[in-house]
């Protein structure tokens, strides 16, 4: 990640999590997201045959990719990066074209139907700016979600990336995904 | 959260944005390369040029409708994004229907425009400053709108085609499918027009038109086929959204009702219509007085050869199956539209 004095981004350990929604529920509570509609999400995913099955949890949200679709198309610039690398949304420039909601390879965007407003995963951009964790990363009870800044090689994230291996979802779609899964 | 987002509004806004920019793009076409005094090509000029503004401009009331906050259009014209196809996009329709009011306005004719312009009320004496007559800008105005209107057909599609992670509009042929379409709708509202509205009906009104049209169409279906064969042999994000059309939720609708009904048919009729004219470089003379042909509803013409030999083919026209090829046309239109907005919001890399 070069060029950024910070690069935030978020490891996931899935193998870890116990699919008990704490991380949806406090995302709700942080930025009071409508019911119905989420920030973030489990998938969940049946693996192998009968007797020999597995349940496989792996939250997901807002990659906060490197060279993000959604801020491309936008056309009134509400979709911006900042130079932390996370990707937000400036509600009072949003005309509600949902353009990017079409763009974003991961569907990690709603339409907020009372705001006519697009909203979506911010790592809790102003929680950060006070020093804090994101809600869905301070409130996982089975540590999953490693947060930290991919530039700072004293990060605990960036320290597992270094060890472990890991896997981005859809890389092919050419946006440089920053939610890194351990393997 | 997979929804679709984009519905019935922006569909109706592609082809209506489509229709204007064929509509213009065929009238602008014609008035620059014809013949001095060739009065069905002014007649297919004038009312293409008069019918241009409208749909583009109800279109961009949709959009504007289907905005989350409509009344924050206007923040689409404080930004200029050159990355995003919608900002670009925005610009591309304003001055486009700019233009288009414009050149329309310089087709009316200057005694309608006169006696509009006396019958204005009090107050509003001040809007005859607008009573100028620019029917000298028509050239210049079709020679300023012919790359816009390209322009406004083409973007219809690069809108769709320029999102990475939808890989059913994921190429280029989706904006040249587009353009063909919409050029295509124009050419057919036009012979809708005509056909519907003459009080004679003459072939030579309708051959250039014919041409035009069938040389739209032919180009659509060697874009749909590519299409598909393209992306049958592309990763397989791109085959797997094929299936939308390939035995999936669009099949019938793509091949039998868009691809059969909506193109293949008119292309026969037009073709089986005009092909008197494609073989040979032929005159059309008309056989019987206008007054017959008014009554009959078909006219009866004859080829005569350019060596001036004896009249050695006749070629019926019928009103009926122009109405029918337009209207089929314009359906086709419509209905590849929205099988591209559903189907593309639809697909997704895996």
């Amino acid at each position: 990640m070069t060029n950024r004095p910070k690069r935030y981004a978020l490891a996931i350990d899935a193998k870890k999590c116990i699919d008990c929604k704490a991380c949806v529920v406090a995302c709700r509570a942080e930025n009071g997201v409508p019911l119905g509609k989420s920030r973030n999400w489990i998938n969940e995913e049946l693996r192998g045959d009968w007797p020999k099955l597995m349940e496989v949890f792996e939250p997901e949200q807002c990659h906060h990719c490197e060279e993000p679709a959604c801020v491309r198309v936008c056309p009134t610039g509400a979709s911006y990066q900042r130079p932390d690398g996370v990707v937000a949304i400036n509600r009072s420039e949003c005309v509600g074209c949902r353009y990017c909601m079409i763009a974003c390879p991961y569907d990690a965007r709603f339409f907020r139907d009372d705001l006519g407003v697009v909203e979506k995963c911010d790592l809790c951009a102003r929680r950060l700016d006070r020093g804090e964790l994101p809600a869905c990363v301070e409130t996982c009870p089975s540590k999953v979600r490693i947060f930290g800044d991919l530039n700072d090689p004293t990060s605990e994230i960036h320290q597992i990336l270094e060890k472990r291996q890991y896997r981005v979802k859809k890389r092919e779609a050419g946006t440089g995904p920053q939610i890194y899964y351990l393997l | 959260m997979k929804t679709i987002e984009w519905q019935y509004l922006i569909v109706s806004y592609l082809f209506l944005g489509g229709l204007s920019a064929g509509l213009f793009f065929v009238s602008a076409l014609t008035e620059l390369f014809r013949n001095d005094g060739d009065a069905p090509k002014v007649k297919i000029a004038h009312i293409g040029a008069l019918l241009a503004p409208w749909p583009v401009m109800i279109g961009c009331a949709l959009l504007v409708f289907d905005l989350g906050h409509w009344y924050r259009f206007y923040k689409l014209f404080l930004h200029f994004r050159w990355e995003s196809p919608m900002s670009i996009g925005s610009w591309l329709l304003m001055f486009f229907i700019g233009v288009s009011i414009l050149y329309a306005y310089g087709w009316i004719p200057g005694s309608m425009r006169e006696a509009a312009f006396e019958r204005l009320s009090g107050h509003l004496q001040f809007l005859r400053i607008l009573n100028r007559d620019v029917s000298g800008w028509r050239r210049p105005l079709a020679i300023v709108g012919l790359p816009m209107s390209v322009g406004v057909a083409i973007y219809t599609g690069v809108l769709l085609g320029a999102v990475q992670s939808r890989p059913f509009w994921n190429t280029n042929l989706v904006a040249q499918l587009f353009l063909f379409s919409a050029l295509s709708s124009g050419c057919a509202l036009l012979i809708l027009v005509l056909a519907a509205s003459a009080r004679k009906f003459e072939m030579h009104e309708f051959q250039s038109l014919y041409l035009l049209d069938i040389s739209f169409l032919t180009l659509e279906f060697f874009i749909v086929v590519p299409y598909v064969i393209h992306g049958e042999l592309s990763a397989e994000a791109v085959r797997e959204s094929l299936n939308l059309v390939l035995g999936g939720p669009f099949t019938i609708l793509f091949w039998a009702f868009f691809l059969g009904l909506g193109l293949l048919l008119p292309w026969a009729i037009e073709v089986l219509e005009a092909l008197p004219l494609l073989l040979r470089h032929a005159q059309l003379v008309p056989r019987v007085d206008t007054a017959t042909v008014a009554e009959a509803g078909t006219a009866v013409f004859i080829l005569r050869d350019p060596g001036g030999q004896a009249p050695s083919r006749k070629l019926h026209f019928s009103r009926s199956w122009a109405v029918a090829a337009a209207v089929l046309v314009l359906m086709g239109g419509v209905l590849v539209r929205y099988i591209f907005v559903f189907a593309g919001q639809m697909s997704a890399i895996h």
